[in-house]
């Protein structure tokens, strides 16, 4: 069995990415099917946000990645001895 | 749970003080006469501490189990004497059961499988690393499913079952875990654990699959697994706990993981 604080991490994993899912999936599937004056639709930002912010979010997942690598190959380039 | 401290104390041997009767026993318990011979490739560099430990081990649990095997030393040229060990053991264990092919010089894993296999004189091949993370007491498992399932090749997975490691941090738990994720997506290989090499392979296929890979470290283990199922190979699995080198460092820095994503990009264009 994994330590404590590393299934801690785990579970702080699992359930972060369950409340994401969760909000995520009752925002763009369940949403457009309830009245516009119902009271739940304050909890959630307006439409164009569940487009904009994933693709934010990728763009950072990429820039990170991007820039780990580059930096790796950054800090590897050596001058080719003779 | 501490396998590596474990071994290391309790079976502290030095070669000359092996217990007689465990090496001249012979086949006292069931032999299982049905022809098929088990050939364990070890690669060897700097492990003089560790050779007579696995190789005890090996002993044992062929030994209780009855199957037939050889176990063969690839040293690359270990300054630390690890060939002069190995010699020693086979004056104990016998030449039949011990066979030496050592090289001049560290050249890589995939090289020594080629050099291994030339000189194996059985049907199966088993890889495995000779630092002893991975334990023998696996290997009767590995067999028994081989049988099961007439696989091609079986291989230790950490990642199910029973599997795990231990001795890792959160950090390296989790980069595993990562490039097994980014792996199976991008490869979809029918294997859960690519970069394990505690495997048993049939020897045709071995040399098969040796003689078609191109990469080099991490990135071998995982090709030989995506060409075995390019060829349609037969895949299966055997949970196997890792136990990560005990003493000595063993870090995966930025330019493991850089050179892993590398190979697995070519991987992914070119199978």
């Amino acid at each position: 069995m994994a330590t404590g604080a590393d299934r801690a991490v785990g579970m702080g994993l699992v359930g972060f990415s369950l409340l994401l899912f969760s909000y995520y999936t009752i925002w763009v599937v369940i949403l457009p099917f309830v009245d516009s004056d119902h009271v739940v639709h304050q909890y959630f930002l307006p439409r164009e946000y569940s487009v904009i912010l994933p693709g934010i979010a990728a763009l950072i997942l990429l820039l990170l990645v991007g820039t780990f690598i580059g930096v790796v190959m950054w800090k590897n380039r050596k001058p080719k001895v003779a | 749970m501490c396998f590596g401290v474990a071994i290391l104390h309790s079976t502290h041997i030095r070669i000359n003080n092996i217990p007689t009767n465990m090496a001249s026993r012979k086949c006292s318990q069931q032999s299982r006469g049905d022809g098929d011979k088990y050939s364990v490739l070890l690669p060897t560099y700097n492990e003089r501490e560790n050779l007579p430990l696995i190789v005890w081990l090996l002993v044992k649990y062929f030994g209780e189990s009855g199957y037939n095997y050889e176990i063969i030393v690839i040293d690359d040229g270990s300054p630390d004497g690890t060939l002069e060990v190995a010699k020693q053991l086979q004056k104990i264990y016998g030449e039949d059961k011990i066979l030496l092919r050592p090289r001049e010089k560290k050249l890589g894993l995939g090289t020594a499988y080629i050099h291994g296999i030339k000189h194996a004189t059985g049907n199966f091949v088993f890889i495995m690393d000779a630092d002893l993370s991975h334990h023998p007491k696996f290997i009767p498992e590995f067999i028994e499913k081989q049988r099961e399932g007439r696989y091609d090749l079986v291989s230790g997975t950490r990642y199910i079952g029973d599997g795990g490691v231990y001795g890792w941090d959160l950090r390296r738990k989790l980069i595993s875990r990562g490039a097994n994720y980014v792996t199976q997506v991008l490869l979809r290989p029918g294997a859960s654990d690519l970069t394990g090499s505690f495997r048993l392979y049939k020897k045709e296929v071995l040399e098969s699959l040796v003689e078609r890979c191109v990469s080099k470290g991490y990135v071998f283990q995982m090709e030989m697994i995506v060409r075995a199922r390019q060829l349609n190979y037969t895949i299966g699995e055997v949970p196997i706990s890792f136990v990560d080198r005990v003493y000595g460092e063993s870090k995966l820095g930025g330019n493991e993981i850089v050179s892993f994503l590398k190979g697995l990009l070519t991987l992914f264009a070119t199978t």
